[in-house]
Formats: structure tokens, C-alpha cells, sequence
């Protein structure tokens, strides 16, 4: 009986922790791809993971749509919203300095952050799912549907993000963009486009990170930094640029995270995480995947 | 005979420092020409400019009738000139068939089979490792990867940026060999070169830059029979 409970309670434990793992895989994936591409570090990457939750509440409760409609909206009007910031704050910065490029994407964390407050104030905003009450029952296993759903939503977005990357002529230039500006634009790609679309493509995963984060749980305009930094944390763990890494890195930290909760208290998730990157980083320097670049 | 590329009076610095000085050549169709000189001279700088990667400081470049001094180098290429830098320059992390696939990118028109199947006769090699990892290529192999990816876009001109670079002899001689197949083809090709030998056998003319400038002009022939190139370059 013992033993069927704490394996039931350590099962909703892991769900709980790929859930989690699901928010910091679209994180980091999206970062991932920001970085590979343009070589930009976007600190401001917390602030859209927010503001694409507070588009998803206001679509839920303006419009009554199902929460996961709405992420699919907010994805799209983020999306949009991450073209526009590119063009027209980042592309000029670009390649001139890392301070400059730095400075940016500081001073629109604190834009982003004061807006959102503005508009929004800093009450504290959570989505109500309407399948927050249904519990699946597996024999002894009590699952929210929410939960099931929230990775059956994740998969299809990141799968969908595979095949963009990998099976398209699009998603070839991003790579090659990735690999080698100059001579993706000897082979007549408009690098400048890529980078708007490819920074769009970030935030728009932000965006669904932003909205499985207001379902589960509550969001302010300030509580994107965090996470946005564990997802820094976990592509350094995955290595830069590898986006299995991304996947496998932001998996393995969501689940450390949600067990660290359980068994020694609230106190510590944040640092239980960040003492695992630092342990990994010193038994290999170029994260998981790491490749050993330049 | 139609003028492919026209260059004019071109000048070019380099950090404060001038390196070409009143660079005037033309290349014509399906003509193959070479600029030879030292290294130094100011050969890389010329191919930099006229694919829009350094912009000029004076003169005209003219493509096909357009000016393309100052154009990007995306759009430039998108004119229908294809470079092959001197570093090759493929991509590491991408297969072969992928790197030759974004050949493509420019010139969607491109009929895959029949096209990819004369890229594979003029370079087996391409069509065995076609799966692995552009970066575990020798030096030799991602040249002629480099190529084939050039050719894929169906370019107007090739721009060759010292193909012999690195390379052993035996290579040489068959990098050499198929860029005249694919000149016999139809191809104008403007190959920069400081082998100058193999350069002026396979040369219909050629240019010789030295220290900015163009010194001699002539054909492949001429110049290889040039008292002063034998001396100095041919060590005769």
C-alpha cells in the first residue's frame, strides 16, 4: 500500500517535472535559435515570455476561448510583435558591439516589465483551464488533464519546430545562417530577413512557454526573468547551440526542479537547479552536447 | 563578344590603407579569366568587392549591364554570380546534400535530378559521402563540395578564389580539369589564382596584379611565354 502510494506520488512528481521541462524546452529552444543564428544573447527573453502569457489572458477572458487557442493566438500575435522588435530595435545594433547588443536587450526589460505593469498592474494573473477539475485515473495514477494536454501540446509545437528547421528550404537557411553568415549570403540568403524571422520564431515559442506557465500557475510582469535565466542556464548545460541539447538539457532540469521541490522544500528549487549546471559544467566545459566552436 | 563582367577604375581600402589602385578588367562570356600575382597583391581584395562583401572606394563594377558596386552580397548573388571563397567556406554542420541543396536557395527552378546527376558525374565523391557531415571532408573533397554548390545555383559566372589553395598536386590537376569541363560546358569563370602555371594553361586570358595594379594583360598563351612572368612567377 506504502509502496503504491509513494510510487503514484512519484509519478505525479515527474509529470509535474515534465510539465515544468516542457515551459524550459520551448525556452531554450527558442533561445537556442536566437543565439545559433544571430549570435545575440536576448536578455529581454523573460520579459516576452510574460507578455505572451498576458496575451493569452486577454484573449481567454475577453474572448472565452479555450486556453490553448488562445497560446496558439498569443504565438502568432508574439510572433508578429518579436518581427517588429527585431527590425526595428535589433537589426540596428547588430553586429556592432556586444555592449550595445547587451545594453538593448537590458533596456527593454525594463520597457517591457514597466508597460506590462502599466497595463496590466502587478496583480497576480492565472488562466483558468476548463480542464482544470478533470482527472485522469491510470490504476493508481491521479493525472490532471491540463498536465496530459500541456505536453501533448509541447510535442506538437516542437515538433512542428523540427520540421521547419530540418525538412524545409527556410529552415536550411536559418542553419546555414547559423553556421557560416558570410557564406549564407554568397549563396543569396537575405540574412537580414532570416534574423527577423528567426527571432519571431523565438518569441513566438516564448509565448507558449508564457501561456503553459499562466494555466499552471500564476504570472506577474517581473516573473519571466527566472525562468528566462534557467533557460540560459540550460543551454550553457545543453551546449550552446545543440538543440537536443535544448530538449534533453530543459527535461532533465524541469525534473530536477519539480523532484527538488518535493523532497526538500520551495526554498531550494532555484538553487538545486543551478548547482546541477555548475556540477556539469565542470566535468565538461561545453555542456552536454556541446560542440567545441571557435 | 558579350561582356559578362566590367570593372572599372576600381579602388579599395583596407583599413586606412589603400589596396587596389584604378583595377580595370572584363571578363567575357564563357571566356575563362585569371588574375594572377603575388600574395599581397590585392587578388582577394578584388573578388571581395565584386561579390559585395568589401565596398570600394571609387570605380564601377557592371554585371550583365547592371551596376553592382555597393549591392549586398545576397542580392549580387541572386545576379547570378557564385562564388567559391578561398576558404571554401561550406557549411560544417549540415550534410553534404544539404550544403548542395542550399545551392538551390538563389534558383528554385532547378530540376534536382537531372541537374544534382551531372554535379555527381563531375564529382563521385559528392554523390558516396552525400549523407555525412560537410566537415569531416578533406580539404580537397569540401572544394569540390564548395563547387557543386556553387554550380547548383545555376550561376551566370563562377568566381574561383584561389581553388588550388592547400591542396596536393594530384587535386590540383583535377580541380583544374573539371573547372575546364564546366567552362567547355558554357560557364564564364573568373578564377584568381597565385598558382600561376596551372592558371595560365587552363586561361583563355589573363591579368597579372601586383601591389594593387594591373600590370600585363594578355592571353594564357601569351603570358606564359612573357619573359618577365617566366622569370618571376615560373621560375624560368
Amino acid at each position: 500500500m506504502v509502496l503504491e502510494t509513494g510510487l503514484s506520488i512519484a509519478i505525479q512528481v515527474l509529470v509535474w517535472g515534465l510539465i515544468l521541462g516542457c515551459i524550459y524546452v520551448l525556452l531554450a529552444s527558442g533561445l537556442n535559435l536566437i543565439f545559433g543564428v544571430m549570435k545575440l544573447v536576448n536578455f529581454a527573453h523573460g520579459e516576452f515570455i510574460v507578455l505572451g502569457g498576458y496575451v493569452s489572458y486577454w484573449v481567454v477572458t475577453l474572448l472565452n476561448l479555450n486556453p490553448y487557442v488562445a497560446m496558439l493566438i498569443s504565438m502568432m500575435v508574439m510572433g508578429v510583435f518579436g518581427v517588429v522588435i527585431e527590425r526595428t530595435c535589433f537589426r540596428r545594433v547588430l553586429g556592432t558591439s556586444k555592449l550595445n547588443e547587451i545594453l538593448l536587450s537590458v533596456g527593454l526589460i525594463y520597457i517591457l516589465q514597466n508597460s506590462m505593469a502599466l497595463l496590466f498592474t502587478d496583480y497576480p494573473r492565472g488562466i483558468h483551464s476548463p480542464y482544470e477539475k478533470s482527472i485522469i485515473s491510470l490504476g493508481i495514477l491521479n493525472l490532471s488533464l491540463d498536465w496530459i494536454i500541456a505536453i501533448g501540446v509541447t510535442v506538437g509545437i516542437l515538433i512542428g519546430f523540427y520540421l521547419l528547421l530540418n525538412k524545409t528550404a527556410l529552415g536550411r537557411a536559418m542553419r546555414a545562417t547559423s553556421q557560416n553568415r558570410k557564406a549564407a549570403m554568397l549563396m543569396g540568403i537575405n540574412v537580414e530577413n532570416i534574423d527577423m524571422l528567426t527571432f519571431g520564431i523565438g518569441i513566438a515559442l516564448a509565448a507558449a512557454a508564457g501561456t503553459l506557465l499562466i494555466i499552471i500557475t500564476s504570472i506577474t510582469p517581473y516573473a519571466g526573468s527566472l525562468p528566462a535565466l534557467k533557460a540560459f542556464a540550460i543551454i550553457i548545460l545543453g551546449g550552446l547551440g545543440s538543440p537536443a541539447g535544448a530538449v534533453i538539457g530543459g527535461l532533465v532540469y524541469g525534473i530536477v526542479e519539480g523532484a527538488a521541490v518535493y523532497l526538500v522544500g520551495g526554498t531550494w528549487r532555484d538553487a538545486v537547479g543551478f548547482i546541477i549546471l555548475i556540477l556539469v559544467l565542470i566535468v565538461r566545459p561545453t555542456g552536454l552536447f556541446g560542440e567545441r566552436e571557435k | 563578344m558579350k561582356i559578362v563582367l566590367h570593372v572599372e577604375k576600381l579602388t579599395s581600402n583596407y583599413e586606412c590603407v589603400q589596396v587596389l589602385w584604378d583595377v580595370s578588367f572584363d571578363v567575357n562570356e564563357k571566356e575563362i579569366v585569371a588574375i594572377i600575382g603575388p600574395n599581397g597583391a590585392g587578388k582577394s581584395t578584388v573578388v571581395k568587392t565584386i561579390t559585395g562583401l568589401c565596398p570600394p572606394s571609387g570605380g564601377e563594377i557592371t554585371f550583365n549591364g547592371d551596376r553592382i558596386d555597393r549591392m549586398s552580397p545576397y542580392k549580387i548573388a541572386r545576379k547570378g554570380i557564385s562564388l567559391i571563397p578561398e576558404t571554401r567556406d561550406i557549411f560544417p554542420r549540415m550534410t553534404v546534400m544539404d550544403n548542395l541543396l542550399l545551392g538551390t536557395y538563389v534558383n528554385k527552378d532547378v530540376d534536382l535530378n537531372s541537374f544534382g546527376e551531372w554535379i555527381f558525374q563531375l564529382f563521385p565523391v559528392l554523390k558516396t559521402k552525400s549523407k555525412k557531415m560537410a566537415r569531416t571532408l578533406s580539404g580537397g573533397e569540401q572544394q569540390m563540395l564548395a563547387i557543386g554548390r556553387s554550380l547548383m545555383s545555376r550561376p551566370k559566372m563562377l568566381i574561383l578564389d584561389e581553388p588550388s589553395l592547400g591542396l596536393s598536386p594530384i587535386m590540383v590537376e583535377k580541380i583544374l580539369d573539371t573547372i575546364t569541363e564546366i567552362n567547355e560546358k558554357g560557364m564564364t569563370i573568373l578564377l584568381v589564382e597565385q598558382n600561376v602555371q596551372e592558371a595560365l594553361e587552363i586561361a583563355h586570358r589573363a591579368y597579372v596584379l601586383e601591389e594593387g595594379r594591373i600590370t600585363r594583360a594578355g592571353s594564357g598563351k601569351e603570358l606564359m611565354k612573357d619573359e618577365r612572368i617566366k622569370e618571376v612567377y615560373l621560375g624560368m
